[in-house]
């Protein structure tokens, strides 16, 4: 649609300083809260002592977990609303807002220090004295299975808080002892700190005449954030308004309320003050939620030409220390959706435990169990490829679901839309000369270096959520303006430049005359919806916002009939104007609107909504990497991302949700884990000098090429765009290092695959 | 205590802070420019990049008092009234920046980048860049951005 990108309409204002992230946000007489939070993994609180921290100088009050005791706070809850195996529902911990008598990670907040400054209340913070006695610990989820582990709760056995299953377990294992081959692979998905760049932060004010609270915070959508927010507070959501603005990253992290907000709420509420809270980046690393933290085992039957038989996967997935609303959610429904790949398997089973350790908790993050899935689907492919003796590609495309067998029911149960696998790969190994490959291993080879290729061909699901529908409206402004409000919260995917384009493109109006705007708290339109999560939101809201578009349209001809006298089949509606078929005589949508008052009620607003529905995104992508053995460095040579996104709305805004999502799931490969010293539960990366993020040049030669297939969801015909490139990132490129590393023996290297995690494979094989 | 005056975006400023008070700290919290951004505790992401004297300098590296005399830009002061700045043009065009939040330092590093280097390789763009974190665009269109300004200020 947009020809040539001439710049995001989000961009002049967050370029030149004027945007307003949750940070920058002041409100009168304020006062200023730090958190105090736990020092260690696991310990019973003896005492609490906050005496010398309330009489420090400008402090003007100290909460702790005694405090709350009686603020009539709930629990939170789960999102998953189906039964595991057995009929068993997830038992969810206990999750006091403070800590009251026992802490169970590193971070755990244990108080709120509220004072005239930050500098005073940062200062008073160090003055409370807490009488631990420390316990055991468990910090990795397969120490938390092991027999005889600390248990984090008494009435949660075996430290599991759910036991999910799908599938077919007895016809799988039929097919497994019967089969000729079958490829078994233990892989783990690391722990992951999401790191949006904007640390979390958030503004409370109480407003006691109108008994309502204003919620300043990075948010991914109120409609999502808020109820999570008021069930915890028991506040009803109506007494909270989630205030719009900048919100610098998400990826799944933004998504749910936290203690701090609930806190703040009370502290607001009780002291008649704005409070302001703004995190360090040591207290995202510990208690933003972590991302991934799965160990999976996986094993693939086939027969003697590598047809695949069935598939069988085993998760251990780390809750942490408590749960989020997201986290057994995204831990089972996101592998069960893709249980069997893109491939043509007649059953498959799979099993997840979640298991709570002493560690902060887990939940979505780019991707949300899609890049686990992807990821031992696809080694278990590469490895059965070397153990047949089967090019990889070949092996895969004896296994495609074929084009025509769209919708596609796989081994779960899951239905995919549409697609076309074997045309992304062959565009992918054409784009990545993947055929003229060996020449190049040997160039390097000659070279003292290790070169490899590596593959992956995945889908995954986008779309869902927890509301059943989506709302949006479109509403006419003053001087031929209009205005689109929907209840999200962008935060750097160029909606408020692709969502005017999308209407624009219906009304015939150029897109600048279009606005879009988030739910406005003061004059708010009763909107439902999910938030900016699931790769869903042009889905959803851009097809809403269509739907509106074209009930403007219709709305525009009654009018437009009216003024032209002559029937409304006489009349077409092209380029923004209702015209007389065959004459010259026609009148513009914006003259129509000028006849009319522009506030609520005008003749030509409409509203328009989506109902719930799911789309699979695929795609087809190719790594090439070398290696120093001198060093372990491993170095992305090339990467060919061959995506099927569906119809296109704006292919510079899809181009760059690839770029971030590859690097993100590069990250992962290369360096990124959030590491815990698993004897005492303690944080040993909580700065951006031990913790691995991707800088520039850590991929030089991307190129994305688009090969869509329309999905028939929507009236947009769009996917999701949003995770794909790290689904596919984790297996491609780790394909690539152990294709490199081949000629060594070496069949598997887990991530994040370091220097030094390379050069010790590489010595230990040398040496073997 | 301690009262410092500087120069910011042109204009002569001074406000009463603590001792101990971060360059970054009196830029938003005293001046209320809050175009620079905070994103980490140990100097390593890049989002409160501005200019002292000519310099890009990491605001939080340094206390407000060390700035008494100077000559300070922040990414409020860097556009021409409704003229970008080519680093600007070049950032938007490019689509080098989507949730914005590194984007003024990641921006006020470029113009110091290239007044260093006015036509830097690949090379030098990634080193020059090695102080400025961002999640969102994997830096590809960042450094693309850097080479379009590159252009656009040779004329």
């Amino acid at each position: 649609m947009a020809e040539v990108f001439k710049g995001r309409r989000e961009d002049r204002r967050l370029m030149t300083g004027v945007g307003r992230y949750t940070a920058d946000w002041d409100l009168p007489g304020q006062l200023y809260g730090v958190f105090l939070r736990a020092d260690r993994a696991h310990a019973l609180m003896r005492s609490v002592d906050a005496t010398a921290a309330r009489k420090h100088p400008g402090v003007i009050s100290v909460i702790t977990g005694a405090d709350l005791a009686n603020a009539g706070f709930k629990f939170p809850g789960t999102m998953v609303s189906y039964p595991g195996r057995g009929g068993q529902s997830v038992k969810v911990p206990q999750r006091p807002c403070l800590a009251r008598d026992r802490v169970r990670f590193v971070g755990e907040e244990v108080a709120l220090v509220v004072a005239t400054s930050k500098l005073a209340a940062q200062d008073a913070t160090e003055l409370i004295a807490i009488d631990y006695e420390d316990l055991p610990v468990v910090a990795h989820p397969e120490d938390a299975v092991k027999a005889g582990a600390v248990q984090l709760y008494p009435d949660i056995q075996n430290n599991i808080c759910f036991d999910y299953e799908y599938g077919n377990e007895a016809a799988t294992d039929a097919v497994f002892a019967k089969a000729h081959h079958v490829t078994r692979l233990k892989i783990e998905s690391q722990r992951i700190c999401g790191n949006p760049m904007e640390p979390r932060a958030a503004l409370v004010a109480y407003d006691a005449a109108a008994d309502r609270y204003d919620v300043y915070t990075s948010n991914q959508g109120p409609t999502m954030f808020k109820p999570g927010l008021a069930y915890v507070s028991g506040v009803p959501p109506e007494k909270i308004r989630i205030m719009p603005l900048d919100v610098g990253g998400g990826f799944g992290l933004r998504s749910g309320s936290f203690p701090e907000h609930v806190v703040l709420m009370y502290a607001a509420k009780a002291l008649g003050k704005p409070i302001k809270w703004v995190g360090s980046r040591f207290e995202n690393f510990v208690t933003d939620p972590h991302g991934r933290a799965i160990v999976i085992e996986g094993e693939l039957a086939m027969d003697q030409g590598g047809k695949f038989l069935a598939i069988r996967t085993n998760w251990l997935a780390d809750q942490g220390a408590y749960l989020t609303a997201a986290g057994p959610l995204i831990n089972t429904a996101n592998g069960m959706l893709t249980l069997s790949g893109v491939y043509n398997i007649p059953v498959g089973y799979g099993r997840h435990r979640l298991m709570l350790t002493n560690t902060t908790p887990t939940g979505p993050y780019r991707g949300a169990g899609r890049p686990d899935m992807a990821y031992i689907c696809e080694r278990l492919v590469d490895q059965a490829a070397l153990e047949m003796k089967i090019d990889r590609a070949e092996i895969r495309r004896r296994n495609f679901i074929p084009k025509a067998a769209f919708p596609f029911k796989n081994a779960a149960g899951a239905v995919y839309d549409s697609g076309d696998i074997e045309a992304l790969i062959n565009h992918a190994l054409e784009a990545s000369n993947w055929s003229s490959f060996e020449a190049r291993r040997k160039q390097s080879s000659a070279n003292g270096k290790y070169r490899g290729i590596g593959c992956a061909t995945f889908i995954e699901p986008a779309g869902g959520g927890a509301a059943p529908k989506d709302q949006a409206a479109v509403r006419f402004e003053e001087g031929d303006k209009i205005a689109l409000i929907a209840p999200i919260t962008p935060h750097g995917q160029g909606h408020e430049t692709a969502f005017p384009e999308i209407v624009a493109r219906v009304l015939g109006v150029p897109p600048e005359s279009i606005t879009l705007r988030g739910l406005d708290p003061h004059h708010s339109i009763p909107l439902m919806g999910n938030g900016v999560v699931g790769s869903r939101t042009a889905m959803h809201y851009g097809s809403a916002l269509k739907l509106a578009a074209g009930e403007v349209v219709k709305k525009g001809l009654e009018l437009a009939s009216r003024k032209l006298e002559a029937a409304p089949d006489d009349i077409e509606f092209k380029n923004g104007r209702y015209t007389i078929k065959g004459t010259g005589r026609s009148v513009g949508l914006f003259d129509l609107a000028r006849e009319h008052r522009p506030d609520a009620s005008h003749p030509l607003n409409a509203n328009g909504e989506w109902t719930l529905s799911r789309s699979f995104p695929s795609g087809a992508h190719v790594a090439e990497v070398e290696i120093d053995p001198a060093t372990g460095m491993v170095d992305i040579i090339q990467y060919t991302a061959v995506d099927d996104c569906g119809d296109i709305i704006n292919h510079t805004l899809v181009e760059g949700q690839l770029h971030g999502s590859v690097l993100q799931g590069v990250g992962q490969v290369l360096g990124e884990i959030g590491y815990y010293d698993r004897s005492n539960g303690q944080f040993l990366t909580g700065t951006f000098m031990d913790y691995y993020m991707p800088r520039a040049g850590l991929v030089r030669n991307l190129q994305g090429h688009e090969l869509n297939v329309r999905s028939p969801t929507n009236p947009l015909g769009v996917k999701g765009v949003g995770e794909a490139g790290t689904t596919g990132s984790l297996p491609t490129v780790v394909n690539a290092i152990v294709d490199a590393l081949k000629p060594l023996g070496i069949q598997h290297i887990d991530m994040p695959c370091t220097p030094a995690r390379v050069w010790e494979a590489i010595q230990a094989a040398q040496k073997h | 205590m301690a009262k410092v005056a500087m120069k910011v975006n042109g204009k002569q400023m001074s406000g009463d802070v603590e001792d101990r008070t971060l360059l970054v700290d009196f830029i938003r919290d005293t001046l209320a420019l809050t175009g620079t951004h905070i994103g980490c505790d140990t100097s390593q992401c890049g989002a409160c990049t501005i200019q002292l004297n000519g310099r890009a300098v990491k605001s939080c590296t340094m206390l407000a008092a060390q700035a008494e005399g100077a000559d300070i830009m922040t990414i409020e002061g860097l556009a021409q009234g409704d003229k970008l700045h080519p680093v600007q043009q070049a950032f938007t065009e490019c689509h080098a920046l989507q949730c914005g939040f590194c984007t003024p330092g990641m921006i006020m590093a470029s113009v110091g980048l290239l007044k260093d280097t006015p036509k830097p390789t690949d090379e030098e763009i990634y080193h020059g860049l090695e102080g400025n974190l961002c999640r969102c665009t994997g830096y590809i269109n960042i450094v693309k951005a850097v080479k379009r300004a590159s252009q656009l200020m040779a004329g």
